[in-house]
């Protein structure tokens, strides 16, 4: 198809291969970007990265209820519902943004959720840059 | 001898009620008369474009700006006040931030005008005419402004050197705006002309709100409930923009048992209001145990006309450029 | 695996005041329980790959607490302040220790000596218990030459009393072995203080220019009845408690000696639950008798740990509540039974004064009567030695534990006051400060009384469950092997990432130490744009944040202690007031914008 989709991924570092070189992930994780806690994003860094050129946002959390501190998560997962509102009433799907709760201290599912994701974003094709 | 400075107001697309904000100066309006010459002023006295177009470059001391631009008579109007005002002043909500005629900016310039033209219910237009830029007439081609695909607040068709936010601005503010330019005491340019704080921090309930505020389970709108006249309204699980915008009004609307609808936008350091109060509502929301929070996120009912109410074409998504090549008429 | 770092920005802090998690507050030696727990719910699952990370935890905790390997089976007042503790149950700490200890202890046999300079003076401690083996460890790690005087033939005291289904042999003795090897100390068995030759003069003489004093209480208390003796306690088949342990500790007492004997034991504390629940292990048919009644909340409740009475329960002792013994029945020589009067209140508003119903008591037949109604110090030496005052109590400043009659003499551990094996090691270290101290002429109370505000449990919606802790089944446990099972490397992970990590960041530091965050960026509050809406306070599940007045409003403050630099309450200021100062964030987000574009 030639479409490449740009993912971002967030990940949590409490629970997201804190046990692995994430560097050594490679290109398929290209725009991986790990944080210390999802509850530390807010919505204005999300639509950034859709203005920055970003087709998907793929948020890797942690375990509902294993949240290093209390309830990050859950108050993105929040955060969230109100954000993918906004985003379909601009014409932007909701499947562009996407948020996954598990633990992984080895770091041997995130290429597989990358993947995923990057599989749908293909099927839902680049975003509408006119939307931005 | 001194000349008395020359003032200009102007409405672009306005409902007037900015100008309305500026006669009900009453008698204040005496002394603005004796201080300043209104060279311009549409909406109250007979001028023309021609006539703002014969001031020299500058010539004019203040423009006070009312309005969002959304058609090509709105921006040609920008530019040409942005030539002949030393000064220009974003007054009221939509020249500031492109207001609520804004949320059109969720649909399409097509959707509008078919709504408007075709598809009402009062409307009889079976061949589906809709207005032109140019028609061709016996005695001549009748032109009418282009009709833009997007609303745009002042800011991003010309350059603002100070705003006056609020839906309108309470005539106060306005006349201290005005004095504040008269005598020369401004901030630096670009500056808000109006307190830098939310309005929690003027709100007479806000002394109201228990030790940690908390919303527990679905939020409710205004219309939803009788709503305590003493009580925070966020206190009350009822949703307020207070926290996420700009004091100075006065509080008019809290006075009236009314929530906060954000008119006066954002205060300093954020320019996307609506954006930074969807987090802020993820963490007042509390869900319980056994609560859904999809349902709870979604009994706000309309994020999107609530959060960008007024500030749409400065939002993240929202906000653009005028350029000419984006504007075209089809 | 890790990087584990217990020096420079990872070290914790030492405020004179300061949050602490309340676990650690409890903690007799404030040992950073918070931060072993995070390390070990970051450990990796395969056992293999986790074995570093699991010594490098008992190295850490090694450093701290030289016994952490004993605690682990013996200790768990931690958990009995654990913030969980009314919402699921606390986090079974002491398991997670024991868990740690059974990977260490081997490694622990062969670590090497630890290479220290003695380069200061000779300090003597009497008596090799928790208490004098703690005081000689900080000594020799401080540069000073330390000796042991110990009475008996082998170092650990009174650990000696706990029985092997509660500690195994392995575990003690490689604790107490290596502690002396690896830090060079010398020890003298075999050797009394206070009792002929060794006198704290003579220690003087030999140049010992100080003494911690650290010998215990040896003696039991014998049985009284209001002010009386009672008597008989030297009839055939009375025996003590305390001496009872250390013969089976010694290996002195043969499988089923007890077998089809009555065995009646006096005492309500977990000592006399050890008592019994070993004679039971004996073959005995085993009752234990206690003054105190059987509702542990009431005054009078008795004392013994709820576990201690289930087991015994369980394991088919008779519990009698609320009964004294006001005669011991002999029939010659031998004992034959006691009576034992209904005791109607053991303690009133001005201490233990029980009060019986005489008309009301019963008699028990048995064998063997132990008695276990507590210890005493061996007031004869204390008192030849000089260290008590006009009223025949130790004379010790209950802060620097330095002998008021004699300046260079120090006194702590049970013999100062009866406590747990952990606070008899508090004393250890009180000790060996107060010794520094001394011997270097400084301000022996400066700095020392440490005040701890304790954290309150952060907020979430969901607390799960404590696990369950398995013990063999009662009728399979009549032997001395463990009768508790421990975690598995699994079971550890979990039960460690249950922890709520409730303390401050600089109490832990667990996450910096690995690596995990580079930094702990402050929270500011931007003042000039705070508006006081609360959005913050009820965003922050640590409670570290409170709307203040002042002078120019309304504005949220950030209690600095509390603050874990989550960042939540950042992300949910409706004004962007609140940012971490020097937030890596921004650059890392900032990085990913820019390679998108």
């Amino acid at each position: 198809m030639g479409y490449k989709p740009k993912l971002v991924c967030f990940s949590c570092k409490f629970g997201w291969a804190y046990l692995r070189d994430m560097n050594a992930l490679g290109e398929d994780a290209e725009f991986l970007t790990p944080v210390e806690c999802s509850g530390r994003l807010d919505a204005l860094h999300l639509l950034k990265a859709f203005k920055e050129g970003a087709d998907g946002v793929l948020i890797l959390a942690c375990e509902e209820g294993h949240c290093h501190f209390q309830e990050g998560n859950f108050r993105t997962l929040k955060m969230l519902y109100l954000l993918r509102d906004v985003l379909e009433a601009h014409g932007i799907e909701k499947a562009r943004v996407r948020i996954e709760f598990s633990l992984d201290p080895e770091g041997r599912k995130i290429l597989g959720r990358i993947a995923r994701m990057k599989e749908s974003l293909s099927a839902l094709g680049p975003l509408n840059r006119a939307l931005l | 001898m001194g000349e008395k400075p020359k003032v200009a107001i102007c409405w672009l697309g306005a409902c007037g009620g900015c100008d309305e904000a500026i006669v009900d100066l009453n008698e204040g309006l005496l002394d603005v008369a004796e201080a300043v010459s209104i060279e311009f002023w549409p909406v109250a006295m007979d001028y023309k474009y021609d006539h703002l177009a014969a001031f020299g470059k500058g010539e004019i001391a203040v423009g006070l700006v009312s309005g969002h631009v959304r058609n090509s008579e709105h921006a040609e109007v920008a530019h040409l006040l942005r030539d002949r005002c030393k000064l220009v002043i974003a007054l009221g909500a939509c020249a500031c931030f492109g207001g609520t005629p804004a949320l059109a900016n969720l649909v399409s310039r097509e959707e509008i005008l078919d709504a408007v033209y075709v598809k009402a219910p009062s409307v009889v237009n079976p061949d589906g005419r809709l207005p032109q830029v140019e028609t061709a007439w016996e005695e001549g081609t009748l032109r009418l402004p282009a009709f833009f695909d997007h609303v745009y607040s002042l800011n991003q068709v010309i350059e603002v050197d100070y705003y006056l936010p609020g839906c309108p601005p309470p005539s106060e503010l306005i006349r201290n705006g005005v004095r504040a330019v008269l005598t020369d005491d401004l901030p630096p340019k670009g500056s808000t002309l109006a307190p830098r704080k939310a309005l929690c921090e003027t709100c007479p309930r806000n002394k109201t709100k228990p030790m940690r505020l908390e919303i527990h389970g679905p939020i409710r709108r205004i219309h939803e409930v009788e709503a305590d006249p003493e009580m925070c309204f966020l206190a009350e699980g009822i949703l307020c923009m207070g926290p996420a915008t700009r004091s100075g009004c006065g509080e008019t609307c809290i006075r009236s048992n009314t929530p906060c609808r954000g008119c006066f936008g954002p205060v300093p350091g954020v320019s996307d209001p609506g954006s930074r109060f969807i987090s802020s509502l993820a963490a007042l929301l509390k869900v319980g145990t056994t609560g859904d929070p999809e349902a709870v996120m979604a009994s706000l009912g309309d994020p999107v006309g609530y959060l960008y109410r007024f500030t749409h074409p400065v939002s993240t998504l929202g906000a653009r450029r005028l350029s000419q090549a984006t504007e075209e008429t089809p | 695996m890790w990087n584990t770092v217990s020096k420079g920005a990872a070290a914790v802090e030492q405020a004179v005041k300061q949050y602490l998690p309340p676990c650690q507050e409890q903690c007799p030696i404030n040992e950073d329980i918070q931060r072993t727990n995070v390390l070990i719910s970051l450990l990796p699952e395969d056992p293999g790959e986790a074995t570093a990370g699991i010594l490098q935890i008992g190295d850490y905790l090694y450093e701290k607490n030289p016994f952490f390997a004993v605690c682990g089976y013996v200790c768990g007042l931690c958990e009995l302040e654990c913030n969980y503790h009314s919402k699921g149950g606390a986090i079974k700490r002491r398991l997670l220790k024991r868990f740690i200890s059974d990977t260490y202890i081997p490694y622990l046999e062969k670590r090497e000596e630890w290479s220290l300079v003695k380069h200061k003076e000779n300090v003597a401690i009497v008596g090799g218990g928790p208490a004098g083996l703690m005081a000689g460890y900080d000594l020799s790690r401080r540069g000073y030459r330390v000796t042991i005087f110990e009475a008996s033939d082998r170092l650990g005291g009174a650990l000696w009393l706990i029985p092997r289904y509660r500690l195994p042999e392995r575990v003690l003795e490689s604790t107490l072995e290596n502690l002396v090897r690896m830090l060079g100390m010398d020890v003298k068995y075999n050797v009394r203080v206070g009792q002929g030759k060794w006198t704290l003069d003579k220690l003087r003489n030999e140049g010992f220019k100080a003494v911690f004093i650290a010998q215990g209480t040896p003696t039991p208390r014998i049985l009284t009845f209001g002010r009386d003796k009672v008597e008989g306690q030297d009839l055939s088949g009375v025996m003590y408690g305390h001496t009872f342990l250390y013969e089976v500790s010694h290996g002195n007492i043969r499988p089923n000696y007890f077998r089809g004997k009555k065995i009646l034991v006096i005492g309500g504390g977990n000592v006399a639950f050890d008592v019994a629940r070993t004679a039971r292990r004996l073959g005995g048919q085993t009752s234990i008798l206690a003054l105190e009644c059987e509702y542990k909340t009431s005054r009078d409740g008795i004392p013994a740990d709820v576990e201690e009475i289930r087991g015994a329960w369980e394991e088919g002792i008779r519990i009698i509540y609320s009964r004294g013994v006001q005669r011991i029945i002999g029939e010659g020589e031998r004992m034959k039974g006691i009576e034992c009067p209904k005791c109607l209140q053991v303690y009133d508003d001005h201490g233990f004064h029980p009060e019986f119903d005489l008309a009301d008591t019963m008699v028990l037949d048995g064998d063997i009567l132990i008695i276990t109604v507590g210890q005493g110090p061996d007031w004869t030496a204390l008192q030849s030695e000089g260290l008590v005052d006009a009223k025949g109590r130790l004379a010790v400043d209950p802060l620097t534990l330095q002998s008021r009659n004699k300046e260079w003499v120090f006194v702590g551990g049970d013999l100062r006051k009866i406590g747990f094996m952990v606070e008899a090691m508090r004393d250890g270290l009180a000790a060996a400060e107060s010794i520094e101290r001394h011997l270097q002429g400084r301000d022996m109370t400066e700095g020392r009384k440490r005040l701890f505000e304790v954290q309150d449990i952060p907020l979430r919606r969901h607390y799960l469950s404590e696990p369950e802790v398995v013990w063999i089944p009662p009728e399979k446990r009549m032997h001395f092997q463990l009768f508790e099972r421990g975690f598995s490397l699994k079971e550890a992970i979990e039960e460690a990432r249950r922890c709520l990590a409730c303390g401050p960041c600089i109490s832990c530091k667990a996450c910096l130490s690995i690596g995990l965050r580079e930094s702990l960026n402050p929270v500011e509050v931007l003042t000039d744009r705070c508006c006081g809406c609360g959005i913050c306070v009820s965003a922050c599940f640590y409670s570290a944040i409170q709307l203040k007045d002042v002078e120019m409003g309304r504005i949220s403050i950030t209690d600095s202690f509390k603050c874990k630099s989550c960042g939540m309450c950042v992300a949910a200021c409706p004004s962007g007031a609140r940012a971490l100062r020097d937030d890596p964030l921004e650059g890392i987000l900032q990085n990913t914008y820019d390679r998108l574009s």
